[in-house]
């Protein structure tokens, strides 16, 4: 039989016959199959639906014509981000503490329990004092936040706000080449920028998804409010009277998340006159009609998917991070711990951008993630042998201005420094994962860091040379 | 001994980088040799291509010229090539063969369907879409053509509307004449921008004119071409208009005269979907498809924001936004208050 030579000739010439018939058809055979289906979808609807004039659809209309109105779509806006922060720092105050004191409690009594059994004091000290009471700060200080920041950013979402948000802003991104849908991953950002760099998924162009990816750091991220919130009271709440000190405060927060968003276009639209040129492409953004959340969806969406899926990365690598101060902080060379010997090296550096050793030694052990900082910093300034905290901010004000020199620039550019240093390990890992690309990755970690030095630097010189 | 030691270690680094296998300094300067000549060949190819299609025979002095070479080295290109049995040289001057076409081929196709790609999905301005482009073909399979191919839909031309070959390597012609030979007064349509030389290309782009528009020559000396668009009208040299081919534009093509931009309809007046604009191609055009902006849908400006930009439509029941530039390329024709919707 000719079996094995028959059957392929007859598969070739079929592929000719589709290759000519393809030709024949000319290019616009898919616009007019489409426009076939939509024909017929609806000769079909408009026998079997009977449309009742929705009164619904106004509603929206009226709901639509506020939010995005010339005059009140933008402050309406900052209104409601203002007030989600609101929300998340007033709400998570409460259970943070409470979660810290019974995660502590269990750190004293493993200590103690290692203790009695007669462990050696550096093997209590590495796996309570270090490993264990980093999870506990991390879990503690991120864990309620994001677990109310995620439900009410989800409400926002399943009710269809956050596209009118894309809506408003893609005039901003368009200008700075980009692509509308970025600010809905910004504002996930706002959250974790390890979940913003995931949600930039919804953005189709690869040339504009990874202008969202590079620049979503650029948002302040739930572990970098602490830091800011801390700087925010102590340098700017206490300059004003009591009565108005939190909001001078709040104020000065969603400042420096506006600083944010703008070097978030300023780097976007540099990104996009460099490495990645091109124009923009196609925004075709659907505007659903308002919905009423589902409860049941939202705690599953944003509990689930959102914060427990970002804590657990958070403490995969919050671990390791634990056990290194304790190393530092416990392992004496000369005389000084190694802490010591790490802050007197990175002094200069901290020193040139108006901050010093301390803060530059905290953020690098930070690295895994950024909710240690504050907590390292007091480690060393009290010089004390594990992560410290100190909840009154009169007792913080004094520690850090009258007895280590800090000033209004140390506060503006920690503050600068902690908006646009590299990313947590987390959301590197997470670029990673997105990108699969080793170059975009470095990219994403160097181009934040290189700016938070640049910057920080043209501040404290300037601040310098003007100041009497 | 204890001397000598550093340098011994530093002499066998320096040769494990030389000669380390596949990423030693001695592999990697091979294999891009290998890459610089496969380039050559390619570009050797196409360019003699380029001349059989118009009927001329490449020279070694034709192709020294192209690839900027001196004519010793294109001897020797022209040696090797015909070793590997892809040209044949003779008296009047060096011929494809059958394998030297089916390759030339290839790389023409990779070059346009590269651009396609580069021009609807990537977003790549028109100006740099050539010398992407060029440096692109070099590194496509023919397996990656025809993937290429099939994702884009199977496009017969590319952005500067010269068709692409088939995987059979059937190359159509075009049909069009240049823009200088074209009477004064009868529409035209373009069919083909040619891309070289650069400077020519970039004015021509400049002036706004692309592949797929409509226009009229509407004055013709012989330093110059006045022509109108559809918006203005542009002076061409008449070495620019050279570059230039128009055909005839067909009749059902020629637009509605009521019909406008969907930008320009004013805010909550309903207007009938004509057609989507032939610049606007690739993923733009699947996806303005797909959400039903079909001839003869019914669509109303229906929201604004603070910048003026995008604007909300409302069409077959949904919100859908869009910035301007994309409303633009849609056609519609205002529907007048009495008329109920076109079923």
């Amino acid at each position: 039989m000719s079996a094995t030579t028959e059957p392929l000739s007859a598969a070739e010439s079929l592929l000719r016959r589709s290759d000519d018939l393809r030709r024949g058809l000319g290019e616009d055979v898919r616009d007019r199959i489409v426009s076939s289906l939509y024909g017929e979808a609806q000769r079909i609807s408009q026998r079997a639906v009977h449309d009742e004039k929705a009164r619904r659809w106004d509603f929206d209309q009226k709901i639509d014509r506020l939010v995005t109105s010339r005059l009140f779509g933008l402050p309406l806006m900052l209104l409601l981000l203002a007030a989600v922060f609101y929300l998340t720092i007033l709400g998570a105050n409460v259970p943070s503490q409470m979660l810290a004191e019974a995660l502590f409690a269990v750190e004293d009594w493993g200590a103690g329990l290692f203790q009695t059994a007669g462990s050696p004091e550096w093997l209590t000290g590495l796996l309570w004092h270090g490993v264990y009471r980093g999870l506990a700060w991390v879990i503690s200080v991120m864990l309620p936040p994001m677990a109310i920041f995620f439900p009410v950013f989800t409400i926002l979402e399943d009710l269809g706000y956050l596209p009118r948000v894309a809506f408003n802003m893609d005039w901003l991104f368009r200008k700075a080449g980009a692509h509308g849908k970025q600010a809905l991953t910004m504002a996930m950002g706002f959250g974790c920028n390890a979940a913003g760099v995931i949600a930039t998924r919804v953005i189709d162009s690869p040339r504009e998804r990874l202008i969202a990816i590079l620049t979503n750091n650029f948002v302040p991220c739930n572990g970098r409010y602490p830091t800011l919130i801390m700087l925010a009271v102590i340098f700017v709440g206490a300059a004003f009277p009591p009565a108005w000190a939190s909001v001078a405060a709040a104020a000065t927060v969603v400042g420096v998340v506006m600083l944010g968003v703008g070097f978030t276009l300023l780097v976007s639209w540099g990104l996009t006159r460099t490495v990645l040129q091109g124009e923009a492409s196609a925004f075709t953004l659907e505007l659903p009609p308002y919905r009423r959340p589902s409860v049941l969806r939202i705690l599953y969406t944003s509990l689930i998917d959102r914060t427990i899926f970002v804590l657990w990365r958070a403490i995969l690598t919050a671990a390791p991070a634990g056990a290194v101060i304790w190393v530092l902080a416990n392992v004496d060379a000369g005389g000084r711990s190694l802490a010591q010997h790490a802050i007197a090296f990175l002094d200069p550096l901290g020193h040139a951008i108006g901050l010093d050793g301390v803060v530059m030694l905290a953020y690098v052990i930070a690295i895994p993630a950024n909710e240690i900082v504050v907590p390292t910093m007091m480690m060393c300034y009290l010089g004390a042998g594990m992560m410290t905290e100190i909840t009154n901010y009169e007792d913080i004000r004094r520690l850090l201005v009258d007895q280590h020199g800090w000033t209004m620039l140390t506060a503006v550019n920690l503050m600068l420094f902690s908006l646009l240093h590299n990313p947590c390990a987390t959301t590197i890992l997470t670029i990673w994962k997105e990108t699969r690309s080793g170059k975009w990755t470095a990219l994403g970690t160097l181009l934040p860091l290189s700016m938070a030095f640049l910057v920080c630097f043209a501040v404290a010189t300037l601040w310098r040379a003007l100041a009497p | 001994m204890s001397q000598a030691l550093p340098w011994l270690l530093a002499l066998a680094l320096l040769a494990a980088l030389w000669a380390a296998p596949r990423y030693g300094l001695r592999d990697l300067w091979r294999e891009s040799g290998q890459k610089r000549l496969r380039r050559r060949f390619e570009d050797a190819l196409k360019h003699m291509l380029a001349w059989e299609r118009r009927g001329k025979i490449a020279t070694p002095e034709s192709l020294a010229g192209a690839l900027e070479r001196s004519p010793r080295q294109v001897l020797a290109l022209i040696t090797r090539m015909e070793s590997k049995g892809l040209v044949c040289s003779g008296s009047e001057g060096v011929r494809l063969t059958p394998e030297g076409e089916r390759l030339a081929l290839h790389v023409v196709r990779a070059h346009r369907l590269m651009e396609r790609y580069l021009a609807d999905e990537a977003g790549l301005p028109m100006s740099r879409l050539h010398q992407a482009a060029e440096k692109a073909e070099h590194e496509l399979s023919p397996e990656g053509a025809d993937r290429l191919d099939a994702h884009l839909g199977h496009p017969q031309r590319d952005p500067h509307g010269d068709p692409i070959p088939t995987s059979q390597g059937e190359l159509p012609g075009v049909e069009g004449v240049t823009l200088t030979e074209w009477p004064v007064g009868r529409p035209a349509r373009i069919v083909h921008i040619e891309d070289e030389p650069a400077v020519i290309f970039e004015q021509i782009l400049a002036a706004g004119l692309k592949p797929g528009m409509t226009l009229w020559v509407v004055e013709k000396t012989p330093e110059r071409l006045v022509v109108s668009g559809e918006e203005a009208e542009h002076r061409l040299a008449l070495a620019v208009a050279a570059n230039i081919q128009v055909a005839a534009a067909a009749p059902e093509r020629l637009r509605a005269s009521d019909a406008v931009r969907l930008s320009a309809l004013p805010y909550g007046v309903r207007a009938e979907v004509l057609e989507l604009d032939e610049e606007c191609r690739g993923f733009s055009r699947r996806r303005l498809m797909d959400l039903g902006m079909t001839p003869g849908a019914v669509i109303e400006p229906a929201l604004e924001n603070t910048f003026g930009d995008p604007r909300a439509y409302r069409l077959r029941g949904t919100m859908i936004a869009l910035r301007r530039q994309q409303a633009g390329q849609v056609w519609v024709r205002r529907l007048s208050g009495e008329r109920k919707e076109a079923a």
